[in-house]
């Protein structure tokens, strides 16, 4: 977090190599965040440069006081995702659900045996398939929770909701999935 | 103070507080109380906390490679290609990825595996094993030297499968040997086929058992107590 800071306050004196540092730290966690949002590595790509584009242009309105970087960067981001499942939704209206079936992603933890990994990967498809067909408010709140992992707190700065509506909108999320997944033949192991 | 009363709608409110731990004590105790006994909230509290520990276990995907060049490229604007040192460390970089890692590690055990296996002498190495000729011939040696290996081991069980058959035949055939036993037939000439003694072919086949046994019995001491019993 100090660092982040750190490397904002050296990227706004001009630093090149302090503004590589920050993609590197947040390009993964971006990516994520799109990927889980839309379901689509290529759009998932585009959307995370249109987010550092964005974040690079506006690095001098972020103040420190107001959160960390990375909680910042995470709400611009959500902007992002929500202006552009807004221009998209008319083409996803013809889409049929079938086509946006993700594929199954390679699994980094190596420390998994190879039929847990082929298990995770199964599950996390299966989840990817539940995400898209919950709301945005939903999905976004979901995978900032349970797959970003941030507290309510940062949630809330991030959502810019107040912390009733963040729980509300996490507990709905997790209870529309949870029916989702069973109605696709997810059933708790 | 009477003690809070859980409902079922207050499960489909407050379900997520208990899974990350927002409640107080008292609700906790309330829902602790009520959920796992309700024919509606146990399933629902079964699946979404399952769901939760799910999503929790899913690893993170990896962004491509080529994301972080293009967000500086649009950013910063086209890099200078490095030079000298600095393309040789940026070289140097890339190998230090997991994923390069693992794929170079699965090459070497590979090359390992080929090479041992086609007889390289890793204690004595000459610059001459590694030429692909040599490679090659020692190779097809090893193959022959497997292949035949392999038929003469089938060959060795078929012979035992036989023995072990023919043996089982003989224990059988002791239970009317009194009836069966040929008799000797007064006036018939030694050597003739009547049938009622082993013919030449019969003999053989015997004989070639007697040594298959003989075999065995030199190799294996397990056998010496059958070669007895089966004696000429």
């Amino acid at each position: 977090m100090e660092q982040d800071a750190q490397l904002v306050q050296q990227c706004l004196r001009g630093d090149g190599s302090a503004w590589e540092e920050l993609v590197r730290r947040h390009t993964r966690r971006i990516y994520n965040i799109c990927y889980r949002f839309t379901g689509n590595r290529t759009e998932a790509e585009d959307l995370s440069q249109d987010v550092f584009l964005r974040v690079y242009r506006t690095l001098g309105s972020y103040r420190s006081a107001h959160g960390g970087f990375a909680t910042w960067m995470t709400s611009v981001t959500r902007n992002l995702l929500i202006d552009h499942y807004r221009r998209t939704k008319r083409d996803r209206a013809t889409d049929s659900l079938e086509d946006k079936m993700p594929v199954v992603e390679n699994k980094e933890s190596s420390a998994r045996r190879p039929d847990e990994q082929a298990l995770l990967g199964e599950l996390s498809g299966q989840v990817q398939h539940g995400l898209t067909r919950l709301s945005p408010e939903l999905r976004e709140a979901v995978i900032l929770r349970d797959l970003q992992q941030l507290e309510y707190i940062e949630i809330q700065r991030v959502l810019g909701v107040p912390e009733g509506t963040v729980k509300s909108r996490i507990n709905r999320g997790r209870i529309e999935l949870a029916r989702i997944l069973q109605q696709m033949g997810v059933r708790p192991s | 103070m009477t003690p809070m009363i859980w409902t079922c709608e207050l499960t489909e409110e407050r379900l997520s507080d208990y899974i990350d731990n927002l409640l107080t004590q008292e609700e906790r105790t309330a829902f602790l109380q009520h959920v796992p006994s309700c024919a509606n909230c146990a399933p629902l509290f079964a699946s979404v906390s399952h769901l939760v520990k799910n999503l929790h276990s899913i690893a993170e995907v990896d962004a491509p490679p080529r994301l972080v060049y293009s967000i500086l490229d649009q950013t910063l604007g086209p890099r200078d290609s490095a030079t000298g040192w600095q393309a040789v460390l940026q070289w140097f970089r890339g190998m230090g990825t997991r994923r390069f890692t693992y794929g170079m590690a699965s090459l070497a055990a590979t090359f390992l595996i080929l090479v041992t296996a086609s007889g390289f002498n890793w204690r004595h190495p000459k610059a001459a094993d590694l030429h692909p000729l040599n490679i090659y011939r020692r190779a097809d040696a090893q193959v022959h030297l497997v292949y035949a290996r392999g038929t003469k081991f089938f060959s060795d069980l078929r012979v035992v499968n036989e023995i072990q058959s023919r043996l089982r035949e003989n224990e059988q055939v002791p239970v009317n040997q009194e009836e069966t036993l040929p008799q000797p037939t007064p006036g018939k000439n030694p050597g003739s086929t009547d049938g009622t003694r082993p013919g030449p072919r019969e003999q053989n086949r015997a004989d070639g058992i007697y040594r298959n046994l003989e075999v065995l019995a030199d190799e294996m001491p397990v056998f010496t107590g059958l070669l007895g019993g089966s004696a000429r």
